[in-house]
């Protein structure tokens, strides 16, 4: 029935958005960042339930948590950026949307530094000298 | 073969995992990007029996390497400022550790002062008295190979006049109230010149008592200092010190009682 909901908030928030956009265009992007935010809190939650589902499982079944926690922070930052990216392009800045998006790449870049200096460091001793 | 089967387990999760976060990922131009970092884990997963094998335990090299780069500001530095920034906070650590241990063997040196002062006046009836304990870090004796402990390394305990107590009645007076015992609440200037030590012995009683009395005769308000007076006063600061030793277990050595009479003389 969640679907229903987030769905009814889409469409009612567009129509309003065509209507609000003819005269006020400001309070149109506003409405828009709005419907979005509150989707995503809708849906944060149940991200939140996988997440930890997901956590328990490694856990119990005795998985590093380093491996855990590199992948959450891999989802996190994709959500984040992909969302302050879409409200950007919302707005009209699609220069700025793409940093965004550049910025989070970067950033789950950065996660994968430590990984591959290990497999290199690794493969680097297997070689002979 | 329980590290194949651990291996195994731990590839199929981590495989298992990438696979479900990879549909859980939002847009298409991240998935690329979270799709590498993925699959290295997958990759390091697989390797991880290679990397023990070398250099120790993969996860917690994952894990120190993750640290180390947080804690320089994402990016990767050199191991050599690590190193030093341990170094600095390990030394930051036990200079702490030794103020921390100072301000303790203080404050317990206070309290240990504050109950020998009540030992006495409860058990001698002498009031007054000011006693100095000074504490030292020894080897512990029920564990010789064990880390030290704090021990008593000397008392120092200073007897109110008598004559002044006497005359005024008040308990704890004898420091400041009477010109003659002024000097007795100085211990700073009293200690360093000749402590003394008092001994069951006749002749060294009479003798320190002759000495005291000459002496103990000159100010006005210690009273006129007789032979009995200060043979009263060696009597009772010998009681203090047997006292203090079976109350405390103290070496008899670590024990001075000052007289207050004397000291303000020879002083």
């Amino acid at each position: 029935m969640e679907i229903i909901q987030v769905v009814g908030i889409g469409i009612l928030s567009t129509v309003l958005i065509l209507v609000l956009k003819e005269q006020k265009p400001m309070f149109a992007f506003l409405l828009t960042t709005a419907a979005g935010i509150l989707i995503f809190l809708f849906l944060i939650g149940k991200i939140g339930t996988i997440l930890g589902t997901l956590e328990r499982v490694a856990e119990s079944s005795g998985m590093e948590m380093i491996y855990i926690k590199t992948v959450f922070k891999i989802i996190g930052i994709s959500y984040i950026a992909e969302f302050g990216a879409q409200i950007v392009r919302d707005a009209g800045q699609e220069s700025i949307a793409s940093k965004i998006e550049l910025a989070g790449k970067v950033l789950i870049m950065v996660l994968a530094v430590p990984i591959i200096s290990i497999i290199i460091e690794t493969v680097m001793k297997l070689l002979p000298a | 073969m329980s590290w194949l089967s651990g291996w195994l387990h731990e590839l199929i999760l981590v495989v298992l995992m990438a696979a479900f976060v990879e549909m859980l990922l939002p847009s298409k131009s991240m998935e690329r990007y979270a799709r590498l970092v993925l699959s290295l884990l997958v990759l390091l997963t697989m390797l991880s029996p290679i990397v023990s094998m070398l250099k120790g335990d993969a996860s917690k090299e994952l894990s120190l390497a993750m640290e180390q780069q947080e804690r320089s500001g994402g990016l990767l530095s050199g191991t050599g400022d690590g190193a030093d920034s341990l170094e600095k906070i390990l030394a930051d650590g036990r200079m702490l550790a030794e103020g921390a241990r100072d301000q303790s063997l203080k404050l317990a040196a206070e309290e240990i002062a504050g109950q020998m002062r009540d030992q006495i006046a409860g058990s001698t009836g002498i009031r007054g008295v000011n006693v100095t304990v000074t504490l030292g870090m020894g080897p512990n004796p029920s564990a010789p190979l064990g880390e030290e402990v704090p021990v008593i390394s000397s008392v120092t305990v200073d007897m109110p006049v008598a004559g002044a107590v006497a005359a005024s009645g008040i308990p704890g007076s004898a420091e400041g109230s009477q010109p003659a015992a002024g000097p007795a609440s100085e211990p700073i200037r009293i200690t360093p010149v000749e402590p003394v030590q008092v001994s069951l012995d006749k002749d060294g009683a009479a003798s320190e008592g002759s000495g005291a009395a000459t002496g103990a005769s000159q100010p006005s308000a210690a009273g006129n200092g007789t032979q009995e007076e200060q043979a009263a006063a060696v009597i009772e600061a010998e009681s203090v010190k047997r006292l203090l030793e079976q109350n405390w277990n103290l070496d008899p050595d670590s024990i001075h009682v000052l007289s207050g009479g004397t000291s303000a003389v020879k002083s």
